[in-house]
Order: C-alpha cells, then structure tokens, then sequence
C-alpha cells in the first residue's frame, strides 16, 4: 500500500513515468484495491473506458467515394447517352413517316397518347437520374453522406425495364 | 501518398482523432464531424503528406488546431464563454450522474481546454510528455505543469465528492 500511495502523489504530481501509470493502472484494475484507495478506482476505470470509445462511423468512405464520383459520372453519361438516343430515334421515326406511328423496340406503336406518355416517363426519369445524380458532385461532403444516387439509378434502370416488359406482355 | 498509404497511416488514426476531438469538443457528434473535415482536409493535401515525418504528431496537431477553430467559430457566433467553468450539479444532474465513472468522466470536461486535452493524451492515449509537447506546442516543462493542474483538480473534486457522500451518510 505505502507504494502505491508514493506512486499515487507521484501520480498527481506529474512526475510519474509511463511504466509506474501502467502500474497503477493495473493496481485499480485487479481486485485487490485497498480501501482507502478506493476513491481513485473509478478515474482509473473512467480512462480505460474512454480508451475504448472509437469513432462511429469509420472514415474509409472518404477513399470508395472518390471511385463512386466517377462510376457516377459514367453511370449518369451512361443512361443520359441511352436515353437520348431512345427519344431521338422516337422523333426521326414519327416524321420519317407521313403516318402517326412510332417504333418502340421494334413494334409499331400507333397510339400517340401512348408514345407521347412513354416519352415523357423516359425523360422523367432521365431528369431524375441527373437531378439526383450529379448533386452530390457539387462537394465531397454530400458524396460522403449520400450514396443514395447510386441506389435511385439502379432503382430507375429496373424500374424502366419493368415498364418496357410490362409493354411487351401487354402487346 | 496513394489511397492504400492514407488508409494505413491517417484513416488508421480515426479513433484516436476521434477521442481527441471528443473531449475538445465535448460532443460525439461535433468530434465525428470534426474528424471527417479533417480527413477530407488530409486527403485533399494528399501529395503534401510524403514529407511529413510523425505522422501521428502531424494529424493529433491539425485535430486540436481545427477543434479550437470550431470553438472560436462557435463562440464568436454565440457569444458564449469557451470554458465552462466547474459549478455544483443541480437536483436534476445529480440523478443524471449517479454514475461515479460518468462523474469523473464530467470533471475532467470541465477541465479547460488544454488540460482535458493534455490529461487525456497522457492517461487515455498513454503518450509521452514529449509527444504531447509537440501537438500542443507547449515546452515538455508546460506540458507537465497543465497535467499535475489537471490531476490535482480531478482529486480535489473526488475528494470533495468523497466528503460529501460521508457526510450524508451521517446524517441519516
């Protein structure tokens, strides 16, 4: 006990060495503390528990994000690219013909109510994709807290695909 | 410095920057963000990080220095004193803080800034006076000072708090 109180004001002082604070340490961890050290166990007890406390969410997004950006730059150029190229080929196949018909994945399509919807679902979604797409670009920081973009492209790509199934069994 | 050498030697760093601006900031929340700008930050300045020698002294120092900043920032925007001085806890808090452990833990916060800070790197994070000189850019000589001040006003206050628990048991 005497050497534990000598360690303690030592302690206190400031003048202790890292192996003696290791000492200690362990004295108030073991189960043989004294009574009239007591006192002291739970600041002993309170910096190991803080030692424990790490952050709570780990940072290594930081690094994925950066890959993420350009998969996103690719996937939003991607479906921007497929999208366009479906709504022109919608336009040169109406006026090519001086009929009111348009092809939709090689079927004839005569109900213009039908085409002008699909169109404006197609572009709808494209507008989405960019709207949700490109502004987590805008800082790092919303990239960080916000993968969602990437879940809303995949979401619309099955959602787009659905429709146009859904289309073909109902033709 | 690649993605893979930031992984290794700063991301690795995270719980450690985390306790630090933790107990800085007194908020878990805050020091998570607090962490997250600093990474950003690190990463950003990547290329620079190769001539860095201590790189743990290097990311421990920029931690406090962008926890300082975020306290003045705070301060200038609430006019509000930065220490928060040790005052007794109401009825309320002293139901909230039957936990002996919790108590301690409330002492040492309300400990000023450089204190929690030096106390904490040396009885949290085991580090060396040396070490802690470097981050705070005090003398090894200051450094001890601001760590005996700490400890002895955390046993003054079990003490204190020693007493009391005594001195109702008597009365009853």
């Amino acid at each position: 006990m005497e050497k534990i109180n000598e360690i303690l004001d030592k302690y206190f002082r400031a003048e202790t060495t890292l192996a003696e604070e290791r000492e200690l340490k362990q004295y108030f961890a073991s189960q043989n503390v004294k009574a009239g050290h007591e006192s002291y166990r739970n600041l002993f007890v309170a910096f190991d528990q803080e030692k424990y406390e790490t952050a709570v969410a780990p940072l290594k997004k930081v690094i994925i994000n950066q890959h993420r950006v350009k998969q996103l730059w690719i996937k939003t150029f991607s479906y921007s690219g497929i999208a366009a190229a479906l709504v022109l080929a919608l336009w040169v196949q109406r006026p090519q013909q001086d009929e009111n018909y348009a092809i939709i994945h090689g079927r004839r399509i005569e109900d213009p109510e039908y085409v002008q919807k699909y169109a404006e679902k197609k572009l709808n979604y494209v507008n989405e994709i960019l709207k949700d797409g490109l502004s987590p670009m805008r800082s790092m920081e919303m990239v960080k807290q916000n993968l969602q973009p990437l879940k809303k492209i995949r979401e619309t790509h099955d959602k787009m695909i659905e429709i146009e199934r859904n289309h073909n069994i109902n033709n | 410095m690649d993605p893979k050498q930031f992984n290794t030697q700063i991301l690795s760093l995270s719980d450690r920057l985390f306790r630090l601006a933790k107990s800085i900031l007194r908020n878990a929340e805050a020091a998570q963000d607090a962490v997250q700008d600093l990474n950003l930050k690190l990463w950003e300045k990547r290329s620079a990080l190769d001539e860095i020698e201590n790189m743990p002294a290097f990311t421990m120092k920029s931690m406090r220095n962008l926890c300082l900043d975020t306290i003045r920032q705070q301060r200038e925007e609430d006019e509000l004193p930065v220490e928060i001085e040790f005052t007794e806890p109401n009825p309320y808090q002293q139901t909230e803080q039957k936990d002996l452990v919790k108590r301690i833990r409330n002492m040492i916060d309300d400990l000023p800034e450089l204190q929690r800070t030096v106390i904490r790197m040396r009885d949290v994070e085991g580090m060396e006076l040396s070490e802690i000189a470097d981050i705070t850019s005090l003398s090894e000589n200051a450094v001890t000072v601001n760590l005996s001040r700490a400890r002895q006003k955390i046993r003054e206050k079990i003490i204190y708090e020693q007493n009391r628990v005594e001195e109702t048991v008597w009365k009853r």
